[in-house]
């Protein structure tokens, strides 16, 4: 086992891989920029490294500069986390020829899985169903607008690198397509550094479903059932939850073993997630393969609350050489569980991030409410990363459960002085579709007229507290007290 | 003015730490309020109130077709300029496109109008409320 790991990476998710290796008794290295000098990861690890400036490439990106602090600090292992350099097959390779275990899948199955056009291939040699799609040789706008032609329309151009829905555009009609290709184009060469482009079908009311795998260097796979993911803007999961509304214990066992085919298919070690659209629900549903994340995703807790298993521990483990550490009779799924992302942004500007301090930030604590964050009050939302402040996991007996905690648990969430979507997060569990199960990949934006309301004059309750905030004092006191007060004139209550 | 200011059935209690007390009706909740640039926040079960914002009240009264110069909505860097000085642009043309945490942000043309000036180069960061561009008069 590994005495010292380097964790290559910032907020929520370092400190929660951070948190895994000191239960583990491994020391741990934080790197860290600029703009992070005092960031939770840094603070909790037992070392920390400046890796240089607040631009991503200048640090999180550098692998130069991270490789040159595992070797400085002694570190056995590194472990990605997700994002930055997660899903970069050559960063693995450099991490092994200097020495160093890669916390995550080979270079080898990376770059087999990391390209969808590789992926798609090895799925349908694996026997595992995809969407109608090509990734034409000829990548000209005419090659392209053919290709589009002959998948049909609705079609979705996609990056053949890279992920996120970072430059996934749908296109509904052959007229539209030019300037969609110049721009999905254009935000796959500046994300990923190649701009090849991938033609594919779009399904309609689609549910995004995935599947967790863990493997070993042993040729052992297993998975540890679905996350439900369709709750999304613009294919940026906003909740997830498991288990799916849409899946049956025979769909669980079809998809779990088509899982299974496609890892083992890419001799995938260590933990990658694949992921399905599922037309219909039930056992008479469809499933397609749309690709796998080769690394730790940002929805893992759901599957740790009903699995009871700690994923980033098994990680380390089979990076270690260990054995996958259960087999796949000892997996069951225990209750429901529902992750929120918290994220700074404004709902009522169309999203717009949100950067600045959180001057006032306070965690909910309460039974089965699980919160994995990067910030603390006081700290700094820098305009350099992205926006996911924290993620809330809630977990009840049943999927009403759940949701009452979740939602309980968001309203004892404050976070002032940037706005987030906490409050959208709110309307988004009371909503009648929610609650009913009824989701498909579009619920956000066909249901947007109710989740972000228009700007509506604050409450006569938050006029209260604010008037009595800038009396100042300690002592009790009635609204009445307050006499005419301008403030309640401007402003409104935002989301 | 705001209803709470007459309305005597609320009581607050300051609880410290930016943590009071509401109590209206016989019923009890906690609310959190914090002062930050220039405004009282509130939060109170999952809403958030933001009192006091004269920068966006300003911004509502500005009809945004008068503007004539745009400026980058947070800091963020120039990825892409789309439009030259003496181009003629129409309303809703993407005349800039920004990114800022890892999200593409274009700046459209409020209205038809000819640009007059980019003050902005690809690559740079720029800061909120500083020209990125001007148009002629509307």
């Amino acid at each position: 086992m590994f005495t010292r790991i380097l964790v290559a990476n910032r907020g929520e998710i370092a400190v929660r891989i951070l948190r895994t290796c000191r239960v583990m008794g491994i020391e741990t290295v934080a790197v860290y920029s600029d703009a992070d000098a005092r960031a939770p990861h840094v603070t909790l690890a037992d070392q920390a490294v400046r890796i240089g400036g607040a631009a991503p490439a200048d640090s999180y990106l550098s692998q130069t500069a991270i490789l040159a602090a595992a070797r400085a600090t002694g570190a056995q292992a590194v472990h990605p986390g997700y994002g930055f350099l997660s899903e970069n097959d050559a960063f693995a390779a450099a991490c092994a020829r200097a020495g160093l275990t890669f916390i995550g899948p080979s270079p080898d199955a990376m770059a087999k899985l990391g390209s969808k056009t590789a992926a798609r291939r090895l799925a349908e040699a694996a026997g595992v169903p995809v969407v109608p799609g090509a990734v034409p040789a000829n990548q000209s706008d005419p090659a392209l607008i053919d290709a589009a032609t002959r998948v049909g329309f609705p079609v979705l151009l996609k990056p053949s690198e890279g992920g996120g829905g970072i430059g996934m555009k749908a296109v509904h009609a052959a007229s539209d397509l030019p300037a969609a290709i110049a721009q999905a184009r254009r935000e796959a060469e500046a994300a990923f550094g190649d701009g090849t482009l991938y033609v594919e079908r779009l399904v309609t009311k689609p549910r995004h479903v995935e599947f967790q795998v863990l493997g070993d260097s042993r040729g052992t796979v297993v998975h540890l059932f679905e996350r439900e993911c369709s709750i999304q803007r613009r294919h940026q999961k906003v909740l997830e939850e498991t288990p799916s509304t849409a899946v049956t214990p025979g769909l669980r066992a079809r998809m779990g073993a088509a899982a299974v085919a496609l890892a083992a298919a890419a001799g995938y070690s260590n933990a990658g997630t694949v992921e399905f659209l599922v037309e219909g629900r039930g056992d008479s549903a469809s499933f397609y393969f749309l690709e796998m994340n080769a690394r730790l995703q940002v929805e893992h807790p759901i599957t740790e609350a009903v699995t009871g298993v700690d994923l980033v521990r098994a990680q380390i483990e089979v990076a270690a050489g260990g054995p996958v550490p259960w087999t796949q009779e000892q997996l069951t799924q225990r209750g429901h569980a529902i992750e929120v992302r918290v994220c700074a942004e404004d709902p009522r500007q169309g999203f717009l991030p949100q950067a600045g301090v959180l001057a006032l930030y306070r965690e909910p604590a309460m039974p089965g409410v699980r919160v994995d964050s990067g910030v603390t009050e006081g700290g700094e939302v820098s305009v350099h990363y992205d926006s996911l402040l924290a993620k809330l996991v809630a977990w009840g007996e049943t999927r009403e459960a759940a949701r009452r905690r979740a939602r309980e648990a968001l309203a004892h969430y404050p976070i002032l002085g940037i706005r987030t979507n906490v409050p959208l997060l709110m309307r988004l569990l009371a909503h009648h579709r929610f609650v009913a199960g009824d989701l498909d990949t579009h619920f956000l934006d066909t249901e947007a007229a109710s989740l972000v309301p228009p700007d509506a004059p604050p409450t006569a309750d938050a006029s209260a507290v604010a008037a009595r905030v800038r009396r100042g004092g300690s002592d009790a006191t009635t609204a009445a007290d307050v006499a005419w007060d301008p403030w309640t004139s401007l402003g409104g209550r935002g989301v | 003015m705001g209803d709470g200011v007459s309305d005597p059935s609320a009581t607050i209690t300051p609880l410290g730490a930016g943590r009071f007390l509401l109590s209206r009706d016989g019923r009890q909740r906690i609310a959190y309020a914090t002062q930050a640039a220039g405004a009282t926040w509130i939060f109170l079960d999952g809403e958030v109130s933001v009192i006091g914002t004269a920068s966006s009240s300003r911004a509502r009264d500005t009809a945004a077709g008068e503007q004539a110069s745009l400026a980058a909505p947070m800091p963020a860097t120039v990825v892409a300029i789309a439009v030259q000085p003496g181009q003629k642009v129409a309303a809703g043309d993407v005349l800039i496109r920004l990114e800022a945490m890892k999200m593409e942000l274009p700046v459209r043309s409020p209205r038809d109008a000819t640009v007059v000036a980019v003050k902005c180069r690809e690559g740079e960061l720029v800061q909120p409320g500083v020209p990125l561009l001007e148009l002629d008069e509307a």
